[in-house]
């Protein structure tokens, strides 16, 4: 087996998904807290490849595939939902838009 | 023949079905002509019976038609059945006859009404519900009937819905009758329990094998259903107050058929009677206790209406005293005579009430004898053949059944006729009283102000429907003369479950028969002349006697009995279950579940402040500490 070892791969992925989680946690802007979920999906995806060529399998690899697929939906629904959003002149701030509050 | 009894049945339902469904399509006046008309084919139908029941003889005479099986349950069939037999053809010629002419006068006297398309729907449905009660041909389409007469007596006492007397009326009317129609239902019950048929024939087979006291119970419990339709005491204190309903309503339903019921029922189920001897000497009882008292309550009556319903109450009295006697034959007799002109009393009366706007308080009224000549002597028709003078028809039938009560030869049917025979100078009295307050004397102030005669004294609609009925009232005794013939009991002796002879049990000598003539008419003259110096003439005061006024105007206190024995009570127990169990116990649990749980839903919305970031951190800090658990466990 090439390359570096399984570590290493996901040692990178759990940069990226703290990176991501972060990012969602600390940043006010719903794009940028979009990004920064795309940036988890991304870390999550490189440890489900990374299993998947340890273990010599593919099902990792299309599970990936799978998540990638979701992802891209769900960045048209929350991409549109912000665009909406800007249309109308709401404050692009994710604090405060708490009109479903309890 | 099971298609014309199917036609006699179906006409006026197809009547009232039309009606009302066509609503404002159809004109008012053709409105009442389709109702005149439907119970017409009725009455066709049921000549054509009659017709083809003559041709035959004996056994052949009755037919038992099914239309499906209706309700089979194990070994209980009970079939959708018509039985035709003279008994059922004679009751729906009565009903469909004096129907289709009252429900033709009712065309005059509701013209103008807002409502008439109703009325005249109610009225068809009505002589639905009773040709369905008379010809059932077997003991739960007689129930089924027996409700529905009930339910159209119910809507045509409140049609004048705007009334809060009429619609206290017309509850109370069917409470009464409920109470009757629950201890006839359990008689049912009980008979379907014992003998497993609910058909007349079979079940009239079996009533021999019964125990006695199943027989007794049957009975008493057919006779509660027979004594609160008849209105006969105790459960006799709707039909005074049933006169709300408008005059031809009182004339067909509460006076010609609907509570003739009773008696119809006791001689159709005469073998369970016989079979309970001392039930039908409570039936004759209650019989001769109704004749005097509603006699004397009708003797300080103002009201028009109210008079003739005591009378109503007494001269079913009677026919209760001949079932109850075993004259069956002579009972039926006078149910028809009594609907003839009994149904001319009220269609004069209310004649007289039409031209006075309304008005039915006799002490209002007076020489009109003058002004209404021709009201004048049908009411006087009605009135005499109401006492029973010769030759009109009550004096056949009135006493034919104090005979035949005279010739039971014991104790118990002298009483019976002597109370007949006190009943008959009651009637003379109260019946004279009425024509004499009304009719004779100077017009009133209120006559000469409000009566209106444009249209002679009445429309053609209403005076024809009374001309036919006092005819009938005058020729309808002829058909039957004691002593001489008596094609009506020949006609009756040939119904379904007659295995003897003759019908009925007991046979006046003609001895008897002159004997009760000559008293009954003598009482009856007696009365009449005694009304006449009192109200007629004006020579004697009317007495005083205020110990016994007062009673007889309260009615005896019935309605104040019953308030105060059933009324009170059971509105006390109730207040008592709405403040002590109900509002505390039931309403108190539930408002706290509601309480509870509003107050929990408010601290768990605490928690949803709308902030994204705070969720994230949640689900961050909730998985971080599920991974550590995880790892920590293992």
């Amino acid at each position: 087996m090439n390359g570096p070892d399984v570590t290493w791969y996901l040692a990178v992925a759990g940069v990226l998904f703290a990176t991501g989680a972060l990012g969602v946690l600390l940043r006010r802007s719903p794009l940028i807290v979009l990004l920064s979920l795309e940036i988890m999906l991304n870390g999550a995806n490189l440890a489900l490849i990374a299993f998947a060529r340890q273990q010599g399998d593919l099902d990792g690899q299309i599970f990936a595939l799978a998540v990638m697929a979701v992802a891209a939906s769900e960045v048209v629904v929350g991409l549109g939902l912000i665009v909406a959003m800007a249309r109308r002149r709401l404050v692009l701030d994710v604090d405060e838009l708490t009109t479903l509050r309890g | 023949m099971s298609i014309a009894a199917w036609i006699c049945l179906l006409a006026p339902l197809a009547g009232a079905l039309a009606i009302t469904l066509l609503g404002e399509l159809v004109p008012r006046r053709i409105a009442g002509l389709v109702a005149t008309g439907s119970v017409a084919i009725a009455f066709a139908a049921a000549v054509v019976l009659f017709v083809t029941v003559l041709g035959r003889d004996g056994e052949e005479r009755q037919e038992l038609t099914t239309a499906w099986n209706w309700l089979s349950v194990g070994d209980l069939d009970v079939g959708l059945s018509l039985l035709v037999d003279p008994l059922s053809i004679m009751m729906a010629l009565i009903v469909a006859g004096v129907g289709s002419l009252i429900v033709a006068y009712s065309i005059g006297y509701m013209a103008g009404d807002d409502e008439e398309r109703r009325f005249f729907a109610y009225m068809a449905l009505f002589v639905f519900s009773m040709l369905l009660l008379v010809l059932a041909g077997n003991f739960l389409i007689l129930l089924a009937g027996w409700g529905l007469v009930g339910l159209s007596s119910y809507l045509l006492i409140g049609f004048h819905h705007e009334r809060p007397s009429a619609i206290a009326a017309a509850k109370k009317a069917f409470i009464m009758n409920a109470v009757g129609d629950a201890t006839m239902a359990l008689a049912f019950f009980l008979l379907v329990y014992e003998t497993g048929t609910l058909d007349f024939v079979t079940a009239f087979e079996r009533v021999d094998g019964l125990s006695s006291t199943v027989v007794n119970l049957v009975a008493l419990g057919l006779l509660g259903g027979a004594v609160a339709k008849s209105a006969q005491i105790p459960l006799h204190t709707w039909l005074p107050d049933a006169m709300e309903g408008p005059t031809p309503v009182s004339a067909l339903i509460h006076a010609a058929t609907m509570v003739t019921a009773g008696v119809y029922l006791i001689v159709r189920a005469h073998p369970l009677f016989e079979a309970a001897p001392s039930v039908q000497d409570l039936a004759a009882g209650l019989g001769a206790v109704t004749i005097v008292v509603a006699g004397l309550i009708a003797l300080v009556q103002t009201d028009i209406k109210r008079v003739i319903a005591y009378s109503t109450m007494s001269q079913i009295g009677y026919m209760f005293l001949a079932a109850g006697i075993g004259a069956y034959a002579n009972g039926m007799f006078h149910l028809m005579t009594h609907a003839f002109f009994k149904a001319l009393l009220f269609l004069a009366a209310g004649v007289v009430i039409h031209a006075l706007v309304g008005e039915q308080d006799m002490r209002k009224m007076g020489g009109l004898r003058r002004l209404m000549p021709r009201t004048w002597i049908a009411m006087l028709i009605g009135g005499l053949a109401l006492v029973g003078l010769p030759p009109l028809s009550g004096f056949f039938s009135k006493d034919s059944i104090l005979a035949s009560a005279l010739a039971t030869g014991d104790t118990y049917g002298y009483v019976l006729f002597a109370a007949g025979l006190f009943g008959a100078l009651l009637t003379g009295i109260y019946t004279f009283r009425m024509l004499f307050i009304v009719f004779t004397g100077e017009p009133s102030g209120f006559v000469r102000e409000h009566l209106h005669t444009e249209h002679g004294e009445g429309p053609r609609w209403m005076t024809a429907p009374v001309a036919v009925l006092a005819a009938l009232a005058v020729v309808g005794g002829a058909v039957q003369i004691a002593g001489i013939w008596h094609p009506l009991a020949d006609f009756l002796d040939s119904i379904v479950a007659v295995d003897r002879e003759s019908l009925a049990l007991v046979e006046p000598t003609v001895t008897q028969d002159w004997v009760t003539s000559i008293l009954a008419v003598g009482a009856g003259l007696l009365g009449i002349g005694v009304a006449w110096l009192i109200y007629g003439a004006r020579r004697v005061a009317a007495p005083r006697m205020v110990a016994l006024r007062n009673p007889l105007e309260r009615k005896l206190y019935f309605d104040e009995l019953y308030q105060t024995v059933f009324y009170y009570p059971a509105v006390g127990i109730a207040r008592g279950w709405t403040r002590f169990v109900e509002g505390p116990l039931i309403g108190g649990s539930i408002s706290g579940v509601a309480g509870a749980t509003r107050g929990l839903g408010r601290g768990v919305g605490q928690a949803q402040t709308g902030f994204l970031r705070t969720y994230a951190l949640a689900i961050a800090a909730g998985l971080a500490v599920l991974a550590m658990v995880f790892v920590s466990v293992r």
